[in-house]
């Protein structure tokens, strides 16, 4: 039995942020139950164009590169891995375009699709493990993923395990690497987006090269590490609404720790379409402005030239001396 | 204190008497015309979509006239932007350099009782009455609007219905009293039972769903049900305010929704998303000759579902137009696309009829 896994859109999202800095939580779950595993490749052009083919004119730009990816794995595989994100362990929901995801990648191909639901408030289940640090609703969600594929109990949870001890370690290296970053002399430049336009080095226009060829010193906004919940609500200086989202609530809070850094600039991308941002990038924008720190705001589609980004950020890495 | 609140069709004279009885000065919304859209569109966030440029639209005439104090409704339950209208809307009026004071609702019965008994300082009987007689109000508006779609395809002289339509929502605006609202019921009954009629005719039927803002505003979506109903086309929308407030009474009612649309969608996709496939399923079943989808540009639930309805649409072939609106839609554009819809669905219809 082999299985695809699509390489976009909840493939880098937490908190199985996997390929994002080298945890590879999917691929290692799947691994270890036994199971072979297809990832789809690296976004390229041709995905890109069979996705906007097929998919709505106005969703957004994220939604038809996931949809090309889809496209890719079907015919290859028996069964394509698509996941349903409703809500986090904070009770905190995902972008309500991806509770639809399964359902329009059942009616895009025929392969069969394998899809589970990781919902919060549907398993009443908030405490994480003691030792494992594994919210147990996870671990719930992930049980009955692997049952569908009939493996046994005992494989399902020790692959649980190790596949979140990948997770936390490759969590810590990407701490260790964030202090090294910021103590850097270069101009440091913060790319704020979503963790599936950070990472995917084709949609953001290998935004990350470009900028570091001219002569900056890039962070990704995923990396800033913001310690645990409870502790963060407290003395909160930015005016930003209570975000039922859990990336604008991260977002927010990690923009809030990375401004204790000094930094020169910083730069938010954005999908073509993305209703989500439209409410965020208000408050990014604000946050930036009221401490006086140059703000870039990116929007990136299928039609992004390069040129035409090579060209801004140029202009704006000028702006910052 | 001065309020006024976003324009919302017809509605909004049910709204206007809600707040007047209360005891408040309002300021009522002008009606959402093409220079209240492009003004509000100019200090908005551009990707947002399009009610909210809609209501800052409003907004700003209204405060022209004097108004100080904005309500606005949003849903702190819902998984889309909604949520955040309040924050921005509050946001964007400051950012322009308007010092207004902003109250912001939540759809659930404590908070806007709260609040109002707080603005308005209203006894809890005077809230309770006033509440009552908005709702009856309410009622007959959105009865009105249904006899209207039922008996413009059908009428003899073309244009009747819409002017008798006219004045009765010019005359309800005025009524202030439960008698009156009474004796007024009467009174359109009696007018409307006057207009002729051919009952016999049979007329092809066509769906309305989409997005409840866009749906059910005429001055929005450039009043697609009077243009239908010229075409002699039968007019079907379930999305109005009563059905919204009657989801949020009994939620048990979204479940039954889910539980119909389990093959084609598995969860909400927020906002009415899970409701217009429900309709479509309905409206199939019910042999209906054509759909028509109402959404804002970008609107995220309704484009999440709109492949689904083309599913649908391709399983059942029933014609299917989708629309949405900006601030850039044309009167001229949406015109010639309803009238080529209007063609398929009366070719749809005949051939049915054949068979």
């Amino acid at each position: 039995m082999t299985i695809g896994i699509p390489k976009a859109l909840f493939y880098w999202k937490e908190p199985f942020s996997a390929g994002a800095h080298g945890g590879h939580f999917w691929k290692t779950f799947f691994e270890n139950l036994g199971v072979e595993i297809i990832l789809s490749p690296e976004t390229n052009k041709e995905i890109i164009e069979k996705g906007v083919k097929v998919s709505d004119p106005e969703t957004c730009f994220a939604t038809k590169v996931f949809l090309g990816h889809i496209l890719w794995l079907e015919g290859k595989v028996d069964f394509v891995f698509v996941p349903r994100l409703k809500t986090n362990e904070e009770k905190l929901e995902y972008c309500p375009k991806f509770f639809g995801l399964p359902d329009l990648a059942k009616i895009l191909v025929k392969t069969p699709i394998l899809t589970e639901t990781f919902d919060v408030r549907k398993d009443h289940y908030l405490s994480t493990h003691p030792k494992k640090g594994i919210p147990t609703y996870l671990t719930k969600a992930l049980w009955r993923l692997g049952k569908k594929l009939g493996i046994d109990n005992k494989k399902i949870k020790k692959s649980t395990d190790s596949a979140f001890l990948k997770e936390k370690k490759s969590r810590e290296k990407q701490k260790e690497n964030f202090f090294r970053k910021i103590k850097s002399e270069k101009q440091k430049i913060v790319l704020i987006s979503h963790p599936y336009n950070l990472y995917d080095d084709y949609i953001n226009v290998g935004m990350k090269k470009k900028l570091e060829k001219l002569g900056a010193e890039v962070i990704f906004i995923d990396e800033v590490p913001i310690e645990g919940q409870g502790t963060r609500d407290k003395g909160r200086r930015l005016n930003y609404p209570e975000f039922h989202w859990e990336f604008g609530k991260e977002i927010m809070e990690k923009i809030e720790e990375i401004l204790k850094y000094s930094f020169s600039g910083a730069i938010e991308v954005s999908s073509f379409l993305c209703g989500c941002d439209a409410v965020l990038k208000e408050f990014v924008e604000k946050a930036f402005k009221e401490n006086k720190i140059p703000f870039l705001y990116l929007i990136i589609d299928e039609n992004t030239a390069d040129a035409g980004l090579q060209t801004r950020l140029e202009a704006f890495i000028d702006t910052l001396h | 204190m001065k309020i006024t609140f976003p324009y919302w069709g017809n509605y909004t004279i049910a709204f206007k008497t809600l707040f007047k009885k209360l005891g408040l000065d309002v300021v009522p919304p002008e009606k959402t015309n093409p220079r209240a859209i492009e003004d509000g569109a100019k200090i908005s966030p551009e990707m947002y979509c399009l009610p909210l440029k809609i209501n800052i639209g409003n907004y700003l005439s209204a405060i022209k006239r004097g108004a100080d104090t904005i309500f606005m409704v949003t849903s702190l339950g819902g998984s889309c932007r909604l949520r955040y209208y309040g924050a921005i809307q509050e946001k964007v009026l400051s950012d322009a350099g308007y010092d207004i004071n902003f109250i912001v609702f939540d759809q659930t019965p404590k908070d806007i009782y709260k609040k109002i008994k707080e603005v308005s300082g209203a006894s809890f009987w005077q809230i309770i009455k006033a509440g009552w007689f908005f709702y009856e109000k309410l009622r007959l508006i959105e009865k009105l609007e249904k006899m209207a779609n039922y008996l413009r395809p059908r009428e003899r002289i073309k244009g009747g219905t819409d002017k008798i339509l006219m004045q009765a929502f010019l005359d309800l605006d005025k009524i202030n009293i439960k008698k009156e609202l009474a004796e007024f019921k009467k009174e359109i009954e009696q007018k409307i039972s006057k207009i002729e009629i051919d009952k016999e005719k049979v007329v092809p039927k066509v769906g309305l769903v989409g997005e409840i803002f866009t749906v059910s505003d005429g001055a929005v979506n450039f009043g697609i049900e009077e243009k239908l109903g010229k075409e002699e086309v039968e007019v079907h929308r379930e999305m109005d305010i009563t059905y919204h407030l009657k989801k949020r009474v009994f939620p048990w009612k979204d479940w039954l929704i889910q539980r119909k649309i389990n093959p084609y969608l598995g969860s909400t996709v927020g906002g009415h998303g899970r409701d217009a496939i429900y309709e479509m399923l309905n409206y199939v079943k019910k042999d209906f000759d054509g759909l028509i989808q109402l959404l804002p540009f970008g609107c995220m639930p309704e484009v999440t579902i709109r492949p689904i309805l083309q599913k649908i649409h391709l399983k059942s072939g029933i014609p299917f137009l989708s629309l949405s609106l900006d601030e850039q839609a044309a009167e001229a554009g949406i015109n010639t696309r309803i009238e080529a819809f209007v063609d398929v669905v009366k070719n749809y219809h005949n051939k049915k009829k054949k068979i």
